[in-house]
């Protein structure tokens, strides 16, 4: 039983700057990487195969720099990559990433789980993942804090609004996990420089026979204006507490 | 212990261009690069000579992310109220193949990067390179992450304050002489605010360069450059002169004083800042040099110490490049031998004494005493800026000859001093 | 009449919903139909706004699971005519939109935090780049799902009662069995509505010392929440304290943040407080572009120091 894990290429969050004027963000020349959540649904692959064997299989759509991108994945432990490769991926909606990835999910024999993030890091829609398994006319189960397969059979406990419930469904089966289902390991400089050698088989949306259609238009994407004071008190004494605590009462927000 | 050919510490322009070229020739090389991706930590001024360059990567130049070819030199000489520009533009820089031009780290190293993986090298980022492992008093590897990695070769190329070098017992911990510290921002303005403050058109660019009171009488300077739509803006002072002035300044107190004066703000002004670095450059000239291989061992670019200080200016890329890839040639020479011992390893400072590299440093090798003269820094530009003050400076009384003018701020004594500075000078 | 179909697994938030859509229908001329599958209370569902409440019997909607759901909702979607349906954006509603939304061909929008009609079409804002950005977004298809995020809208009470309907659903039983549920049994923290909050992050090294941020809490008459990581990492605090992207939203008069680091998962929480007031160690952290005042020093000498000094 092979293990596939969709992860996915976006900006390196902590890279992205606001432009002050406008409040666009900067995406330019912003560096790439995996989302973070998708990091704790491949970690999980990798533990799953260590217990129960197979390979993990990374699926990805995105744009032309995925080839490069992807090797994180395979440094922390992906055996191959399935990649769909286009500019159109960009910004693209939830659905037409579902549609390609569930076409590449297709190639693979003998597949039991295909595990994703709760979220991506950029768009953070939950959707990818309900629609992948409608594609594919397959059970889910979402928001998955810890996870056990045994004999083809999946036991979750799924982590929701209001309470935990613990789940058990048949393979194959589509899983989305929460960051706290585990730690996600940091490869090792021989795990990274292994990674560029791994199989990876890469697709153009024609190849599959996709189109990527979007259905959601973004009219505009800013930041919200943040006008803070940024006062800032240097030492922490009780001077600096002193002057907060008058500037506070000053606007009337303590000891009204 | 994981072996490869060849081990290259740091994904500088040093390591990128000696990766480059190794993985070319079909060599199996790996880089190890501590920051997040090529090009994060890396700080330079922003000018890049590519003639002497050119012929060192071959093939790459045309599609290279450079931000805007240099037409206008301009040097500025500051007191603190007065300042003397002189602007040189010539047409013959505005046409290709131009000479020099303005560069972003960031977006440059990372393009060389991927140039280099393109070419089969391997990049490791993220991991930091603590030590050498030697077996008999030779580099057979490094220890990266916690690993050990084995290599015919080691070249380190980590910058300035070399721990390869020192690990390997090439380079001591310096003396603050050799060093230099360097601030610099980059501004980002919209393209057209830019080429109209600047008077650019197209892709035209400018080189400012500013000596005098910013440094507060301390060896060094400020500089200024155009990219596409941004300015990187900085300050280099010596950091031995630094230590002993009194009463002590902070080099980011000079660099936010330097940002006020009328001849800045204005430039800068509604701009963002987008990015702030500082940085140590090596100033040392010939005599900061480390010795450049041992067993085992390759040392390039700045790790080498192969960065010059030409007045206020640091040019350190070139140095870079063209060494990387000369050590490169190294390395595939002594493949042809089967040996990595130091004497086979040796044909590296040939091929350098060859090269612009050493030949510049020999050329220059009187630059830092002669550029050590504080004078540079504080006299001359006041002693320009009085004298021009005083002929455009019109006053109620009659108007006092030139020569009464340069007579009244110049004494034999200081005379004297400008003929013995000039010969300085002329050495260089 | 074609219709905003309605539905959340939580009637409270099916009502608030309907409120929304009842002013939404009116202003795009659609009628307002509410599917009040598996409710224990779809009587309750008779004047809230809606013209038509969907109900049916069938067995398998007894508990919630997302795929029989949404296959129940697609059938109820067409005989209601629907062209909006409109999903609470909880964890279950948020898998329920998704695979509804692929069922349908429809193109869908969840965690919307506003939504309104402009030249004819519904417009949505949500969360983008992981909170530091806010997207505005319309959907193209014919047939759009939409899930809400919890707290828009306001229930309404209508004189006009909605004719109950019931459907024939034709369904499969979910291959996902449910073996056990535990009930988060949080407190009713009301960290939404709180005037003053008093944030902790994993500046705080053990549990025991969250008793000063209490302290603090309780001499503002506030409530103490936290980042994400102190409650599913430490289990230190119940989940309903985080604050932020995956957590909640407040809009309190003054937020304190102690120890956090400021990334925009969290801050995106806490960017309506009216001021905020934050104490890290670090100099340069992110938490300082978003704060009114900031104390750069340890939280284990600030706290204290600001709790006496409010005190006195
Ligand atoms: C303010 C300033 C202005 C300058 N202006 C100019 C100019 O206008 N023109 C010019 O030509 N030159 C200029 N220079 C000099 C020029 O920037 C340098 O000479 C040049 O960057 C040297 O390149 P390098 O590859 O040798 O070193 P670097 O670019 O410093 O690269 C070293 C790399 O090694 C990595 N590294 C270090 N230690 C380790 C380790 N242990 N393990 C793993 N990785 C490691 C670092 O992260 C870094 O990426 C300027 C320098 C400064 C600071
Ligand atoms: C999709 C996604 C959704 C997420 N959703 C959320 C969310 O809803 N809410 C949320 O909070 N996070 C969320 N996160 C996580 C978020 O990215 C951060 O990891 C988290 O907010 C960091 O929490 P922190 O500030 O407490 O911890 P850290 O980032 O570790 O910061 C701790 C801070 O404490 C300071 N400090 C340490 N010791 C002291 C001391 N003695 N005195 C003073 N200061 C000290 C440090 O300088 C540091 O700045 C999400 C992440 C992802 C990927
Ligand atoms: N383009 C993509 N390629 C691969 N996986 C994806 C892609 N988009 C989303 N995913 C997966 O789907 C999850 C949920 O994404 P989203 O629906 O965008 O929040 C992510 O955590 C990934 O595991």
């Amino acid at each position: 039983m092979n293990i596939i894990v969709c992860v996915k290429q976006t900006v390196d969050l902590q890279q992205v700057r606001i432009r002050k004027e406008t409040r666009e963000p900067v995406l330019d020349n912003i560096p790439l990487t995996i989302g973070n959540i998708d990091k704790n649904a491949l970690e999980e692959a990798v533990r799953i195969r260590d217990k129960v064997g197979g390979k993990v299989i990374a699926v990805s759509a995105g744009s032309e720099q995925l080839t490069d991108t992807i090797k994180e994945a395979l440094a922390m432990g992906a055996d191959e990559a399935i990649l769909v490769i286009s500019t159109e991926f960009e910004g693209a909606d939830s659905g037409a990433a579902a549609a390609a990835l569930a076409q590449a999910i297709k190639r693979v024999e003998d597949y039991g789980i295909i595990l994703l993030g709760e979220g991506s890091a950029d768009n953070y829609s939950g959707q990818v993942g309900p629609r992948l398994a409608e594609i594919l006319d397959l059970p889910q189960v979402t928001y998955v804090s810890s996870l056990e397969v045994e004999n083809g059979t999946i036991k979750a406990v799924r982590n929701l609004d209001d309470c935990f419930e613990t789940v058990e469904v048949g393979v194959p089966a589509v899983v989305s996990v929460v960051s706290e289902i585990n730690e996600p390991r940091i490869p090792s400089v021989t795990q990274i420089l292994k990674a560029g050698k791994k199989p990876k088989q890469v697709f153009k949306p024609e190849d599959l026979g996709i189109e990527i259609t979007r259905s959601i238009t973004t009219l505009s994407n800013l930041a919200p204006d943040q006008d803070r004071k940024r006062i800032l008190f240097q030492e922490g004494t009780d001077k600096d507490v002193a002057s907060l605590v008058s500037a506070l009462e000053a606007e009337g927000l303590v000891r009204r | 212990m994981e072996k490869f050919d060849v081990v290259i510490v740091g994904a500088g322009l040093a390591g990128l261009s000696a990766a480059y070229t190794l993985a070319r020739a079909g060599v199996e090389v790996v880089v190890i690069e501590r920051g997040d991706y090529p090009g994060a930590k890396n700080v330079t001024g922003g000018r890049l000579y590519v003639n002497p360059v050119r012929q060192y990567l071959p093939d790459i130049w045309e599609e290279a992310p450079l931000e805007r070819h240099v037409t206008n030199e301009l040097l500025t000489m500051m007191s603190s109220e007065n300042s003397t520009t002189i602007r040189f533009r010539s047409e013959k820089f505005n046409r290709p193949p131009y000479q020099s031009y303005t560069v972003l780290r960031g977006t440059f190293d990372r393009w060389l990067a991927s140039k280099a993986e393109a070419e089969g090298a391997m990049l490791v980022t993220k991991n930091l390179v603590d030590d050498v492992i030697k077996e008999n008093g030779r580099v057979i590897g490094v220890v990266a992450g916690g690993e050990e990695l084995g290599a015919d070769v080691v070249i380190a190329c980590d910058g300035v304050l070399s721990l390869i070098a020192e690990k390997a017992g090439l380079r001591s911990p310096g003396d603050p002489r050799n060093y230099a510290v360097g601030l610099k921002e980059v501004i980002e303005l919209p393209r057209e605010t830019l080429e109209d403050r600047f008077g650019l058109t197209g892709d035209e660019g400018v080189a400012q360069l500013f000596m005098g009171s910013l440094t507060q009488g301390c060896f060094g300077g400020g500089f200024l450059y155009t990219n596409k739509s941004s300015i990187s803006l900085g300050m280099v002072v010596g950091v031995k002169d630094l230590m002993e002035k009194k009463p002590q300044v902070e080099v980011p107190y000079l660099l936010e004083e330097f940002k006020q004066r009328p001849e800045i703000a204005p430039l800068i002004k509604g701009g963002e800042l987008v990015e702030y670095s500082a940085h140590v450059i090596p100033e040392g000239g010939m005599a900061g040099l480390t010795t450049l291989f041992s067993d085992g061992l390759l040392v390039a670019g700045d790790a080498a110490g192969f960065s010059l200080n030409m007045g206020i200016t640091v040019r350190g890329m070139e140095f870079a490049i063209a060494s990387g890839v000369i050590a490169a040639r190294a390395v595939q020479q002594a493949r042809e031998r089967n040996d990595f011992s130091a004497a086979s390893l040796a044909c590296y400072q040939q091929m350098l004494e060859q090269s612009f590299v050493l030949q510049d440093f020999k050329t220059f090798r009187h630059a830092p005493q002669f550029l050590e003269n504080p004078r540079l820094f504080s006299f001359y530009p006041e002693f320009a800026d009085r004298i021009l003050e005083e002929v455009f400076t019109f006053g109620e009384g009659p108007k006092a000859k030139l020569s009464d003018t340069v007579r009244k701020h110049l004494s034999f004594g200081e005379a004297w001093r400008i003929a013995r500075d000039l010969w300085g000078g002329l050495k260089i | 009449m074609a219709a905003i179909l309605v539905f959340s697994e939580r009637d409270d938030i099916a009502w608030q919903l309907l409120g929304k859509a009842a002013e939404l229908g009116r202003e795009m001329g659609l009628g307002v139909a509410a599917a009040a599958l598996g409710s224990a209370d779809p009587g309750g569902y008779a004047n809230r706004g809606a013209q038509k409440v969907y109900i049916s019997k069938n067995e398998q909607l007894k508990t919630f699971e997302a795929s029989v759901y949404a296959e129940a909702l697609s059938q109820v979607a067409k005989q209601a005519d629907a062209a909006v349906i409109l999903i609470g954006s909880t964890r279950r509603g948020k898998e329920l939109a998704g695979r509804l939304a692929q069922k349908l061909g429809a193109g869908c929008i969840s965690d919307a935090g506003s939504l309104e009609v402009k030249d004819g079409r519904l417009v949505c804002t949500r969360n983008a780049l992981g909170g530091a950005t806010v997207a505005t977004q319309t959907i193209t298809t014919e047939l759009q799902v939409i899930a809400v995020s919890p707290g828009l809208g306001e229930p309404i009470e209508s004189p006009e009662t909605a004719e109950m309907v019931e459907v024939e659903l034709a369904l499969k039983p979910s291959a996902v069995k449910v073996i056990a549920r535990s009930e988060k049994g949080q407190g009713a923290v009301d960290i939404e509505g709180a005037e003053v909050l008093v944030c902790v992050g994993k500046g705080f090294t053990r549990q025991e010392d969250l008793k000063m941020a209490e302290e603090l809490a309780e001499v503002l008459g506030g409530l103490v929440a936290c980042t994400k990581p102190l409650a599913t990492d430490e289990k230190w605090l119940p989940e309903d304290r985080v604050i932020g992207l995956s957590g909640k939203s407040g809009k309190p008069n003054l937020a304190i943040c102690l120890g956090i680091s400021g990334q925009v998962q969290f801050t995106v929480g806490i960017r309506d407080a009216k001021t905020i007031v934050a104490v890290n160690q670090d100099p340069n952290a992110f938490i300082w572009q978003m704060a009114d005042y900031g104390i750069v020093g340890d939280l284990y000498e600030v706290v204290p120091r600001l709790t006496a000094a409010l005190k006195g």
